[in-house]
């Protein structure tokens, strides 16, 4: 540290050269994951943010819950089973909802999800505002709270695109997004009239819905498909995997990171090395003085280290800063865990780029410190 | 002799490929504290071998070193440089200061590298420095001295872990003749004051005044110089 701080004293403008690189790189990745996480929040926030464990779907749906369909009276049978603490189920619908009333036909359209369920289960979320589902009342939705940004508020009626149905919003919901667009959750009685409108949609199905989600951390997938027949059972993280350009789209992100990282790692390596490099001579010097390479090693470590602080901390503030100037219908969503394991990836992957430099001082040789001139 | 530097019988030999080169044949030599040796001869005679294997940064082929009446001869890398750092006060050929060190730090860093640097730490090398004219420099950084400022901080700065030893590798090499007198004439008076075992290589003839014996090298041969320098013109 002796060493590192003065160093750094002294070379301000050498230094702060690198730190504005890694500051970039640093700004780079949060928003990186921002951006991914926001998109993957849109994607499944809905699934994401249920309380369970596995979801029962129909054999051969390939682990995707929009793809399966099977009948809600399986519920009375998991439920005895043992480990399930709770069961129930759900049906997805991708719909489009009018703007503004019927005398206005040019108001325009909102794609939303609509995801019926059991009024008062585990699979409600809590409102923020107005009230929750109720079996009184069958046409009674909670949605996502930027459908108010639609121009839709408490007690409006939602027409259904393409249908005769409406519903009325009793409540809304935060954080509830489902295949990119809003969440509308609704009864799922309602949801079977809307879903299975035409004749012969529901394949014969008494109560179809798509999945039927389990609460119980210990279950036993091979129980329950061998309990209820033409059915396979999965963990929710499957299922949430499952879903139709998921896997893509949070692959393609990851995969940008890794990269980003990896080429950050070689790029700050290259820095640290050139830096050694340059200073061989001093620490041949050194090192013909006494220093042991310990104490050159640490220096160099400690030196990368105040600096990487430094920047990943002045990248933290950089992203935050963009993320409240950014507009909301943008998918960016900072996640402080996420923000957290991120600068924990960078501090480690410039400390590990730095041990090429350490390797290197092992091997300057004091001896060239004598008989030589600058 | 228990103290200062002892060589006896030492030989050193680079191997490169096939080819080996004797640097060092058989030196022998003895420098007891309170003396300031210097070594002349031609350019790859083997002079600057010689203070690398007296100030442990290399391991003689053959023959003993002995520091302070400890052999040097099988001892660790780590170990060398604990040796280096606390029996050897190094002076080089062109100063190398720390370039981003000011001038007092140039000699904690000499005790960081050995563990802390107390007060007295501090308080000895603002002595050292104004024992060597430096009383105004202590915050001074290397680019802001002249070069004879320079190997005076270094002559602290070897001086500083109070070493029994102490090499001086062409000290005056990049300085003006009268940079060079002053610098010499304050190693001959801490060597004295101080009781140091002092070796300077030099290729300046007119540096010899300064020291008590002249050996010189030729072909990794160490002798005596038969011409012994006018000692009396050194005040002691
Ligand atoms: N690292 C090395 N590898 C191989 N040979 C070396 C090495 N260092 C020195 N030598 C050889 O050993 C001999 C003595 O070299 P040394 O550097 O000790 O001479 P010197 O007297 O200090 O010369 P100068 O006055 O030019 O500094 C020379 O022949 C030199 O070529
Ligand atoms: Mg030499």
């Amino acid at each position: 540290m002796y060493l590192a701080w003065r160093e750094i004293k002294r070379n301000r403008m050498k230094f702060s050269l690198i730190a504005v690189i890694f500051i970039l790189i640093a700004w780079l990745v949060f928003i990186l994951s921002g951006l991914g996480n926001g998109l993957q929040t849109l994607a499944a926030a809905s699934f994401k943010n249920m309380k369970a464990d596995y979801v029962v779907l129909e054999q051969g749906s390939n682990a995707s819950v929009s793809k399966s369909l099977l009948s809600a009276d399986g519920i009375d049978i998991v439920s005895k089973m043992p480990n399930v603490r709770g069961a129930s189920p759900v049906g997805t619908t991708m719909g489009t909802v009018l703007k503004g009333d019927a005398s206005d036909p040019a108001a325009g359209k909102v794609d939303v999800a609509m995801i019926g369920i059991e009024a008062g289960s585990f699979l409600e979320p809590a409102v923020i505002e107005g009230s929750g589902l109720s079996s009184d009342r069958a046409d009674g939705a909670i949605v996502n709270k930027s459908m108010k940004d639609e121009g839709f508020k408490l007690g409006d009626t939602l027409r259904l695109d393409g249908s005769n149905e409406t519903l009325t919003i009793v409540g809304f919901v935060e954080n509830e997004t489902y295949n990119h667009v809003a969440s509308v959750f609704l009864p799922i009685d309602k949801w079977r009239t809307i879903t299975f409108a035409a004749p012969g949609s529901d394949k014969g199905i008494r109560n179809p819905v798509n999945a039927l989600i389990l609460q119980g951390s210990k279950i036993d997938p091979d129980a329950v498909n061998a309990a209820l027949q033409g059915t396979d059972t999965v963990t929710l993280a499957a299922a949430i995997m499952g879903m139709p350009g998921y896997k893509e789209e949070s692959g393609s992100i990851t995969m940008m990171l890794a990269f980003l990282l990896v080429i950050s790692a070689f790029m700050l390596g290259v820095f640290f090395y050139v830096f050694t490099l340059q200073k061989s001579n001093q620490f041949g010097v050194l090192k013909a003085i006494g220093a042991r390479n310990g104490f050159l090693g640490k220096a160099v470590v400690s030196q990368v280290m105040v600096l990487s602080i430094f920047s990943i901390l002045v990248g933290v503030a950089l992203t935050y800063a963009v993320a409240s100037f950014l507009s909301k219908a943008m998918p960016f969503i900072l996640d402080t865990k996420l923000v957290i394991i991120y600068s924990i990836i960078l501090l480690v992957i410039a400390l590990l780029s730095s041990l090429a430099s350490v390797r290197s001082i092992t091997r300057i040789d004091p001896l060239k410190a004598l008989g030589r001139v600058e | 002799m228990a103290q200062g530097l002892d060589m006896h019988g030492v030989s050193h030999y680079y191997n490169e490929g096939s080819s080996r080169t004797t640097a060092l044949d058989r030196v022998s030599i003895s420098v007891e504290p309170g003396e300031f040796i210097a070594v002349i001869g031609p350019s790859g005679s083997g002079k600057s071998t010689f203070l690398s294997v007296a100030g442990a940064l290399l391991q003689a082929s053959e023959g003993e070193v002995k520091l302070n009446g400890t052999s040097i001869s099988s001892v660790s890398a780590k170990e060398l440089s604990r040796i280096r750092l606390h029996d050897i006060g190094f002076i080089m050929q062109s100063s190398n200061l720390v370039p981003y060190l000011n001038v007092e730090e140039q000699l904690h860093i000499i005790k960081k590298m050995a563990g802390k640097v107390t007060k007295q730490d501090k308080a000895y090398a603002a002595q050292l420095l104004d024992e060597l004219g430096l009383g105004e420099k202590h915050k001074a950084y290397p680019d802001e001295l002249s070069g004879g400022e320079k190997q005076r901080v270094a002559i602290a700065r070897a001086l500083m872990n109070d070493p029994q030893v102490i090499l001086a590798d062409e000290p005056t090499a990049s300085l003006d003749t009268k940079r060079a007198h002053e610098v010499v004439s304050l190693i001959a008076k801490e060597v004295r004051s101080r009781r140091k075992a002092a070796v300077m290589v030099t290729h300046d003839e007119r540096m010899l005044t300064y020291c008590d014996r002249v050996y010189r090298m030729a072909d990794g041969q160490l002798t005596l110089d038969q011409m012994q320098p006018a000692q009396e013109l050194v005040s002691r």
